[in-house]
């Protein structure tokens, strides 16, 4: 059941990603035309193989067998739907960047591409992946494109801190799902995301479900920026308005919801699943709602309402309603895709994007002025527009969602709630076309970003096309609502298809009706006065969330500064105190949990020969030698007594591979003290107090008594197992690996994992050296 | 850094190939007798050390270790990376058997690739330490 047709149409982004950054220079704006030659080509592709036959089509293949991880991908019809929104808003934008960015030099052009195309390339695979960690892997690949493309004017200090807070916000949220994508693999039997539904009782089972859903909703909240985690999407405005429109408004922020879709079969059966989302969800369709309700800035108000709609998705589906999520998704992207691309005309034509700078502009963009007057109905849900349909249904859902039923007035409360944050929506649409369009004609000739002149285009048709193709979806599905068009489309599409889910021009029920017209009535209201609401909150400064996460992140730094401080003294008996104490304590809590102690030691110690005890009297007065010697060159060799001496033991006891090791060692580091020997300040020059050494000798009994009985207990009886894995390599090292040595067998072959990690410190200590006293030597 | 003694020199004329030579051997019988690229190595850094001492650093700086060291660690991991790629397992070495002319029956373990590597990264890191200490101005 192999379709290649998926894997290629997520590949092919990325190709054209690739090629954009390699050929920039010299392609420029052709990098633009590789993009939506990519997407126009992953939209068909997608389209002729998830939109026939009635089972999905699958591509799988193995990834790490061993932990049962697949690369798999599966087009049902959700994933259809996103796939589908993701190339075909990927080809509208890429059209109108070419038209919007056609001043940037050439490189930059193919930087912006190429990151714009990887990312579409990595939300395709969000869309089709069906396996967790597939999917957890393109999702941090949208972090991290999302990363480079808000930065993109990265001279601009707002830029890069925004793109940063964008980074870490959504990154740490994506760590977070990851562990939970861990327990929930793990509960389920399974990472295959189509196969989590039916491990629900497995699910429902598992005593660690809780965090698990804790965790992934971490992941699907900073995604889509839900309260508290909702601070970093306005911040991420400083990108280019195309960005924006594509990333902020119909792709990047819907991942969340979009997972939430994905997982809500499964993790329903928690019961902190429906109450989580609604009571997030609903905190930020409100918040995001008021938020935009009384902001200026034309991307900021697009950036709030996109919060609010976010909001409004994550409660439907806590309000069991994951029918119409499809509905939601769609209408959304059709409006806010066009807006934002409004707002991006408007700012090239006129150098600003504060509405109190605005006004009149009907006569100078006449086709812009049409296309917002559509968004913003289509926002405001205004009939015969899409916004409309999608509110009706939404209106409905909280009207009959059982999850509401458990506390009497609950469901009067939200509903309350929610015709307020969508009056404010139908106020702040008003605003924003009468702000821009209407009255006398206002406008600054500034250039908006001083560092990168943005031209004055007027309305290129290539910047026009887009937005007028999405406002005309806008139109078309409201009006197809009248013949049920809309409804089987959005049914098809829907995470959870269900037939009785219905919505339709024409309302048929009276409840979220007058739902409606009170929302219209209240909106018109707030939208009389707005100036008035804008000053009221101006003068009650609240807490920003941004400041909150400044403050956490600054308090992080001081941390691991103080922690730095305090371990890193550049002290080194703190630093051997540290070592040999964490030894000790290690051993100590080995021994203790095997219930081992000196009392197993085998005291008849048989195997002591005179040689063998004759050198350890030696090498005791070579220890104590080293301790009193009075310069460091009597200290040094003392030292090497003490290592000699210890070869001698290997000779008594017969370890001829030891032996030789232990002679080469012993010479090689005698060299080397003699090459540092020079560099050392005079020996003792200040004297050590008795406290420190004190401190020093009783640090080095301890470390010494513990090794002492550590290795007296590991060639006791109470020990056997290591004779039998002594034993087992023996017996293996000549068959399996062609040789009699077995320690050489071990470090080359049976441990070489082991050996691989310690040559690679070797190498990096080697460059370590070579940088710091070639760097010092040579001052830059 | 300055010469050694003449005593030194002579000694070293004679030692350094001598100990060289021995470090190869060591290295070879590694997998049957005491020995391998790690005793190799230190073997073989001992006699570049020698070398040092005896005449000066400049000739030891003239090779560029940290490369070598570099070098070995490329050829260790790739010894392990290909019978990963070629599907039988990482680091899992095999034992090649050949029969030769001259040599006759000849057997060839895997793993003499990457103890190859472990060598080079042994010399390399040793040498590069003496060779930047003994550059170091007095």
């Amino acid at each position: 059941m192999a379709d290649w047709g998926l894997p290629v149409a997520v590949a092919l982004p990325f190709v054209a990603g690739l090629a954009a950054v390699a050929t920039g220079r010299a392609a420029g704006r052709w990098t633009g035309i590789a993009m939506l030659a990519a997407a126009v080509a992953s939209f068909a592709i997608v389209a002729a193989v998830g939109l026939g036959g009635t089972e999905p089509p699958v591509f799988a293949r193995a990834w790490i067998p061993s932990l049962a991880i697949e690369l798999r991908f599966r087009a049902d019809g959700f994933g259809t739907f996103f796939a589908l929104l993701v190339s075909g808003i990927g080809a509208l934008v890429a059209v109108y960047a070419i038209a919007y960015l056609d001043e940037l030099p050439a490189a930059r052009l193919g930087r912006f591409f190429g990151a714009l195309s990887a990312f579409m390339g990595a939300m395709l695979g969000i869309a089709l992946a069906d396996d967790l960690f597939l999917l957890f892997v393109f999702w941090e690949v949208t972090s991290l494109t999302s990363f480079l493309l808000i930065g993109f004017w990265y001279e601009e200090e707002k830029a890069r801190k925004g793109a940063l807070t964008a980074l870490q916000v959504t990154s740490l949220g994506g760590l977070l799902m990851m562990v939970g994508f861990l327990i929930l693999g793990a509960a389920a039997g399974t990472y295959r995301i189509s196969a989590l539904a039916g491990a629900r009782d497995a699910l429902a089972a598992a005593p660690l479900l809780p965090a698990a859903v804790l965790l992934v909703l971490a992941g699907a909240f900073t995604k889509s920026a839900q309260v508290p985690f909702h601070f970093w999407l306005p911040g991420a405005m400083v990108a280019p308005t195309p960005v924006s429109t594509y990333l902020h408004a119909a792709t990047m922020v819907k991942a969340g919801v979009f997972l939430l879709g994905r997982l809500s079969p499964a993790l329903e059966v928690s019961t902190l699943w429906s109450p989580l989302l609604i009571g997030f969800g609903l905190a930020t369709f409100v918040l995001g709602a008021l938020q935009s309700f009384v902001a200026n800035d034309l991307k900021a108000i697009l950036a709030r309402t996109t919060l609010s709609t976010l909001g409004l998705v994550t409660l439907v589906y806590g309000l069991g309603a994951a029918a119409q999520d499809a509905l939601q998704l769609l209408s959304h992207a059709a409006y806010k895709g066009s807006l934002f691309l409004v707002a991006g005309i408007v700012e090239h034509a006129t150098g600003t994007r504060d509405l109190r700078r605005l006004g009149g502009l009907r006569r100078r963009l006449p086709i812009t002025f049409a296309i917002a007057v559509v968004g913003a109905a289509s926002m405001a849900g205004v009939p015969p527009f899409f916004g409309f349909l999608a509110k009706e249904a939404f209106y409905a859902a909280v009207l009959e969602s059982p999850a509401l039923g458990v506390l009497p007035g609950l469901s009067f409360l939200v509903i309350a709630a929610a015709i307020v944050a969508n009056a404010c929506l139908f106020a702040i649409a008003l605003a924003f076309v009468r702000g821009i369009f209407l009255g006398a004609e206002r406008h600054s000739d500034e250039p908006a970003h001083g560092a990168h002149a943005e031209s004055h285009h007027g309305e290129a048709a290539a910047l026009w096309m887009p937005p007028a193709l999405l406002a005309l979806l806008a139109l078309a599905f409201g009006l197809l609502g009248a013949g049920g068009v809309t409804e089987a489309v959005t049914r098809r599409f829907s995470s959870a298809p269900d037939p009785s889910f219905h919505v339709s021009l024409l309302p048929t029920h009276l409840g979220p009706l007058v739902a409606t017209l009170l929302t219209f009535a209240l909106g018109a209201w707030l939208a009389r006065d707005r100036d008035r609401w804008i000053a009221r909150v101006a003068a009650r400064p609240v807490r920003s969330a941004q400041s909150v996460f400044d403050a956490a992140l600054a308090s992080i730094t001081a941390g691991a500064t103080w922690y730095a401080d305090r371990w890193q003294s550049g002290s080194l008996r703190w630093y051997f105190s540290a070592v040999l104490g964490f030894f000790v304590a290690i051993v100590i809590l080995a021994l203790e949990r095997f219930d081992l102690s000196i009392r197993d030691v085998d005291s008849t110690f048989t195997n002591v020969t005179f040689y063998g005890a004759a050198l350890a009297a030696l090498l005791a007065v070579a220890s104590v030698n080293v301790v009193r010697a009075p310069t460091r060159l009597a200290a040094a060799v003392s030292l090497t007594a003490v290592g000699f001496l210890v070869s001698l033991v290997y000779v008594v006891y017969r370890s001829p591979d030891i032996l030789l090791t232990q002679i080469l060692i012993e010479t090689v580091s005698t060299i080397f003290v003699l090459l540092v020997l020079f560099f050392l300040p005079s020996f003792r020059a200040d004297g050590l107090s008795p406290a420190a050494t004190a401190w020093n000798g009783g640090v080095s009994l301890l470390a010494g008594g513990v090794m002492f009985i550590l290795l007296a207990l590991a060639s006791s009886p109470s020990f056997r197992s290591t004779e039998k894995i002594a034993a087992e390599y023996l017996a293996r090292a000549l068959p399996e690996a062609g040789g009699r040595n077995a320690v050489n067998v071990i470090i080359v072959d049976f441990r070489a994992l082991d050996t691989t990690g310690e040559i690679t410190v070797l190498v990096v200590v080697a460059l370590c050296v070579f940088g710091l006293l070639r760097s010092r030597r040579r001052p830059a | 850094m300055t010469l050694g003694s003449p005593i030194l020199r002579t000694v070293a004329r004679f030692a350094v190939p001598f100990t060289v030579i021995a470090s190869l051997r060591v290295f070879f019988q590694g997998h049957n007798l005491p020995g391998g690229g790690f005793i190799a190595g230190v073997l073989a850094a001992a006699a570049g050390a020698t070398y040092l001492l005896a005449f000066g650093v400049q000739g030891a700086a003239r090779v560029p270790w940290w490369r070598l060291a570099v070098l070995g660690l490329a050829i260790s991991l790739s010894s392990g990376l290909v019978p990963w790629i070629a599907g039988t397992g990482l680091m899992n070495h095999v034992v090649w058997h050949a029969h030769l002319p001259l040599l006759g029956e000849t057997h060839f373990p895997t793993a003499t690739f990457f103890d190859l590597g472990v060598y080079l990264i042994v010399l390399g890191t040793l040498m590069t330490i003496f060779v930047e200490l003994g550059l170091e101005e007095r």
